[in-house]
């Protein structure tokens, strides 16, 4: 099975010789390619500071985060902005969608960054936003959406580039029961349609037990990493770039 | 990201925060309307001047004096005192050194000079028009043949020929003034009455007067004796705004006002003595080099191109002063916009940390607020050009009517200076837009997205 990331004795130090915070401590697991991994923990377990690192935000104090075979731990700041840009997708628990700007522009800002322009940037946001359902709003300001349809347009923005990789930090913990479920269920069904990893960091049991994989974190330590379901096959995920 | 992509979201951000985006711009707008004030006035006054001058100047002519203080320097008759000076003449009230028959003389052999025109003081006591009874002053100049008026009636000589020796041109004001056409006034007679000079006789020649012829004798002796001259009105010229010629007063033809300034001040000290000459400079003779050597023969000259850089020194200088103001609404307006921009890299704070965790280069987030200050700085500037426009243009026939330039128009909008200048304010807020924008893309997305 081939690993999309590989965590690999990380730690991470806050703080100064008498104030120092260790907020991960050798942290190491693997996740395999196409598959869903929740990161939980209590708050303070350190699970925001691995999402982090993992996804190119933050630099390891020690250790290294390998992502489809490239370290990116000692990645140059302009080569860890591309590599977030092209690779990763992000879901944040308060949506962070552009009010301001419409549907349309919200996810076609991934592909700005990107340099996809012209008819391939209509089609792909068009595409995209027909995927979470909000065909319909394409002109709408972001501001004028519910919280639901806020987090699908946030999926939405996540999809545009085919990331190997989405991020999902507590993606429902905003949302009441039915809306989040609705957007969990979006969630796998992108997993497993384009075969993106997805990395939920939650404290939500229930959440986390739909997912393939769980890593239980304390106090900046791995306590237990399970698997729940036996592995299934993923369809070959579609080549990225 | 694409510059162009970075200018839509830039703008659509500016759109979204209108209030602030205006209030912003009008500041810009204030610096822009004064800049563009002063770019037009500076154009219709420079292009005033050159009308004025090449109306009313002949560029082949230098003007000399003897006096530098009529050139600049220093009012005439300004306080302070006066060297003693044989040529020191008196002209009303004020002393000036004089050009005397030497120096018009020395002139005149200059290689290249064509020939030397004396200014004629011609005082009259009074003149009588035929037909009127009035008596009336005015001045009296003698003809300038290099520099052709339009004409209301009759006709002038060709560029270059003095007019006849008996012949007078009236302006058209004059006309108006007697109640009548200025076709009427063609072939009338004007009477100038002329006086001479009262020379204080010596005692001897009292005596002698006395002996000869008693008391009336004295008294024939030391009264005003003066003389009627009488002209043609071969023309009358035409009002305008830019030629002096058109000035209130009477032209007569150089011989005839020769003779008459010397039956006046025959006997005094001012006799052949003279404030101002025109020197014609032969065709193809720089008049500069005319100028040299009438400089190193100790007069004071000043070409035609020298009254243009004077007049030009003025003009720019006033259109300096009303750029500093406008530099000065500018330097506040970047304040405004330095501001305004701090307070959208607050408030947009997330925004920015999501636009960085997608993974857009800092110096892009950068280019997004230098884009916005780009944007206000184009609409400030192209507003205030355009309302200086407006209002510049709707007001221009009043500001001439005021300043009695008739059909010119002192404001005059360039469209490249403008393009220029708004540009420049684009430029300019971009520099100040700067120092926000360099704050935005150094945030740290982490701390960004953490902020509630």
């Amino acid at each position: 099975m081939e690993e999309m990331i590989e965590v690999v004795a990380l730690s991470k130090v806050y703080g100064k010789k008498d104030h120092e915070f260790m907020a991960l401590d050798d942290v190491t697991f693997h996740v395999p390619s196409g598959s869903s991994v929740a990161i939980v923990g209590k708050s303070g377990s350190g699970k925001s500071t691995l999402m982090h690192i993992m996804s190119g935000l933050d630099h390891p104090s020690k250790g290294a985060v390998i992502v489809d075979g490239d370290d990116i731990s000692s990645l140059k700041q302009k080569a860890l902005d591309t590599f977030r840009a092209e690779k990763i997708g992000f879901i944040f628990q308060s949506f962070f969608v552009q009010a301001n700007e419409s549907c349309y522009n919200n996810v076609a800002l991934p592909l700005e960054i990107t340099h996809v322009s012209g008819a391939e940037r209509k089609k792909r946001v068009l595409a995209a936003l027909k995927q979470v359902e909000l065909d319909d709003k394409v002109q709408q300001k972001a501001k004028n959406l519910s919280g639901g349809q806020k987090q699908r347009l946030a999926i939405a923005r996540a999809i545009v580039n085919k990331p190997s990789i989405i991020f999902a930090d507590e993606p429902t913990g905003n949302l009441d029961s039915t809306t989040g479920e609705k957007i969990e269920d979006l969630l796998f069904s992108f997993n497993k349609k384009i075969g993106s990893t997805l990395v939920i960091v939650t404290h939500d049991a229930d959440l986390a037990a739909k997912c393939d994989m769980q890593v239980e974190m304390k106090d900046g330590k791995v306590t237990r990493v399970t698997k729940t379901k036996p592995q299934t096959q993923t369809p070959s995920r579609r080549k990225v770039i | 990201m694409k510059i162009i992509d970075s200018a839509k979201r830039a703008g659509r951000s500016l759109r979204s925060a209108k209030g602030r985006t205006i209030l912003t711009s009008l500041a810009i707008a204030v610096g822009a309307f004064t800049l563009t004030a002063a770019l037009a006035a500076g154009t219709g006054a420079r292009q005033y001047a050159d009308k004025l001058i090449t109306s009313n100047v002949d560029p082949q002519s230098v003007f000399v004096a003897k006096d530098e203080t009529l050139f600049g320097g220093g009012a005439p008759g300004a306080g302070g005192l006066k060297e003693y000076s044989e040529n020191a003449t008196q002209f009303g009230g004020a002393t000036f050194k004089a050009l005397d028959q030497n120096d018009i003389e020395t002139l005149e052999k200059i290689s290249g000079v064509e020939k030397v025109v004396p200014t004629y003081l011609v005082t009259a006591q009074y003149v009588v028009f035929e037909g009127s009874e009035t008596r009336y002053t005015t001045d009296i100049t003698a003809y300038d043949p290099s520099v052709r008026a339009d004409t209301a009636a009759g006709s002038l000589p060709e560029l270059g020929r003095q007019i006849g020796e008996r012949d007078v041109v009236i302006p058209e004001s004059f006309a108006e003034t007697l109640g009548r056409k200025p076709s009427e006034m063609i072939g009338k007679t004007v009477t100038v009455r002329v006086q001479r000079a009262i020379v204080p006789p010596s005692d001897q020649e009292i005596q002698a007067a006395f002996l000869s012829g008693g008391a009336t004798a004295v008294e024939k002796l030391v009264s005003a004796e003066s003389r009627d001259e009488v002209f043609t009105i071969s023309a009358v010229s035409a009002k305008s705004s830019t030629t002096f010629s058109a000035s209130a007063a009477l032209f007569i033809s150089d011989f005839a006002a020769q003779e008459l300034s010397n039956y006046i001040t025959e006997g005094t000290d001012q006799y052949q003595k003279y404030i101002t000459a025109t020197v014609v400079v032969k065709e193809g003779v720089e008049p500069t080099e005319v100028k040299k050597a009438a400089e190193d023969a100790g007069i004071v000259a000043r070409t035609a191109q020298d009254l243009q850089d004077l007049l030009f020194t003025i003009v720019n200088t006033i259109q300096g002063i009303v750029v500093v103001f406008g530099v000065l609404a500018l330097v506040a307006s970047i304040f405004g916009i330095i501001n305004t921009q701090y307070i959208s890299v607050l408030e947009r704070t997330r925004e920015i940390g999501l636009m960085k965790a997608l993974g857009m280069r800092g110096r892009h987030v950068s280019r997004l607020f230098q884009y916005e200050a780009a944007w206000i700085g184009f609409l400030g500037g192209t507003l205030g050009a355009l309302v200086a426009w407006g209002v510049g243009t709707a007001l221009n026939p009043t500001i001439s009517e005021l300043l009695t330039i008739g059909e010119n128009r002192i404001l005059v909008f360039e469209p490249i200076p403008i393009v220029g200048l708004v540009f420049a304010l684009m430029l300019i807020a971009m520099i100040a837009g700067w120092f926000p924008a360099r704050k935005a893309a150094k945030l740290d997305p982490i701390d960004a997205l953490r902020t509630e």
